[in-house]
């Protein structure tokens, strides 16, 4: 049976989980803090991870290929067909990013499930919003690049006034109508692409957390079986969740590239 | 009632309330997925694409409630 004090350490070494803590306190430049904290150290571990696994694979290819060389090659089919197959032909190039950002999130997000020891200062990147806020960004000055310098500023906001067919008189109120629109959903779709990952990340991890401190809490066998199950269940779930998120980040990248690629088609 | 327990309750009954209208919109977005399936098996591929598209889509707005009742429970 815990006693009072153990328990309230337990919950707060839960509470202390998914924590940004710094490792090497460097001082703030301007409104830049530059410290490395686990969150970076853990961007950087999957970054790690992805790069040397498609790096060892390029760098032994066979004709018959092995285990790695498989999940390369069901990647490279899955990124280049299913992905930015929606782009057509002009968007065959994206597909670098397109793959990076996928396997960069799968493996960030299965990574935030593994449980490490406390000395290790397990994070989740993806569950901090400013790491799925810098994704967004990439995606977003990728998309608006891609529109003005393929259709030049007036081309790509041309495109974001009334489509033609429209009686004259209802031109004027109506372009300014669409023109907001268009421009409220270019802001709003980088927002909604990080929020969605990060409230998918976090509110798994949430429900965990919360459950484990629960059946710490009240340490009887009543609590403990079922919310044990619910525990183990919510773990499968968020594999599931990982893999979804990743792939739904990318397919909506997919989408917002090729809209502002075919600007106005 | 004062700020701390204000805040409390409005986390609480709108994160409740937030999972009304996805519920509803994932509801019969499944359904007519299933029925999609079942009329047409050989375009299942396109149309499981199109129903995990709208699933996020519709996830997301129950999510944009929750991350505000996390903002609510944990900074007020």
């Amino acid at each position: 049976m815990l006693t009072d004090e153990s328990a309230s350490k337990i919950l707060e070494s839960l509470k202390e989980l998914n924590v940004q803590q710094h490792i090497v306190s460097i001082p703030k430049v301007g409104p830049f803090d530059l410290s490395i904290s686990n969150v970076v150290i853990y961007m950087w571990v999957s970054a790690f991870i992805v790069f040397t696994f498609f790096f060892i694979v390029s760098r032994r290819l066979r004709k018959e290929p092995d285990g790695m060389q498989t999940v390369a090659e069901i990647l490279l089919n899955f990124a280049t067909g299913h992905l930015t197959g929606q782009i057509g032909e002009k968007g065959k190039k994206y597909y670098y990013l397109i793959l990076t950002l996928f396997c960069y999130i799968m493996v960030t997000n299965l990574i935030g499930l593994i449980p490490k020891p406390i000395p290790l200062k397990g994070y989740t990147p993806t569950a901090n919003i400013n790491v799925t806020f810098g994704l967004a960004m990439v995606v977003f000055f990728v998309t608006q690049y891609q529109g003005f310098s393929r259709h030049g500023a007036r081309g790509y906001l041309g495109s974001w006034l009334a489509p033609p067919g429209v009686p004259k008189a209802l031109v004027p109120p109506l372009n300014g109508i669409f023109f907001i629109v268009h421009f409220m959903g270019e802001f709003f779709k980088p927002l909604s692409l990080s929020v969605r990952l990060f409230g998918n990340t976090i509110a798994g991890h949430l429900i965990i957390l919360v459950m484990l401190g629960l059946m710490l809490q009240y340490a009887s066998a009543i609590v403990i079986i079922p919310a044990g199950l619910f525990v183990v269940i919510m773990l499968l779930f968020e594999v599931f969740v990982a893999f979804i998120q990743a792939y739904i980040f990318s397919l909506l990248s997919v989408v917002y590239i090729e809209s502002a690629i075919y600007a106005g088609h | 009632m004062d700020a701390e327990t204000a805040a409390r309750l409005a986390a609480g009954i709108g994160m409740g309330l937030a999972t009304i209208g996805p519920g509803i919109g994932i509801g019969l977005l499944t359904g007519r997925t299933a029925e999609a399936i079942a009329r047409q098996p050989e375009a299942s591929a396109d149309i499981r694409t199109a129903f995990i598209i709208g699933l996020a889509l519709a996830e997301a707005l129950a999510l944009y409630a929750f991350v505000i009742a996390i903002i609510l429970l944990f900074v007020a």
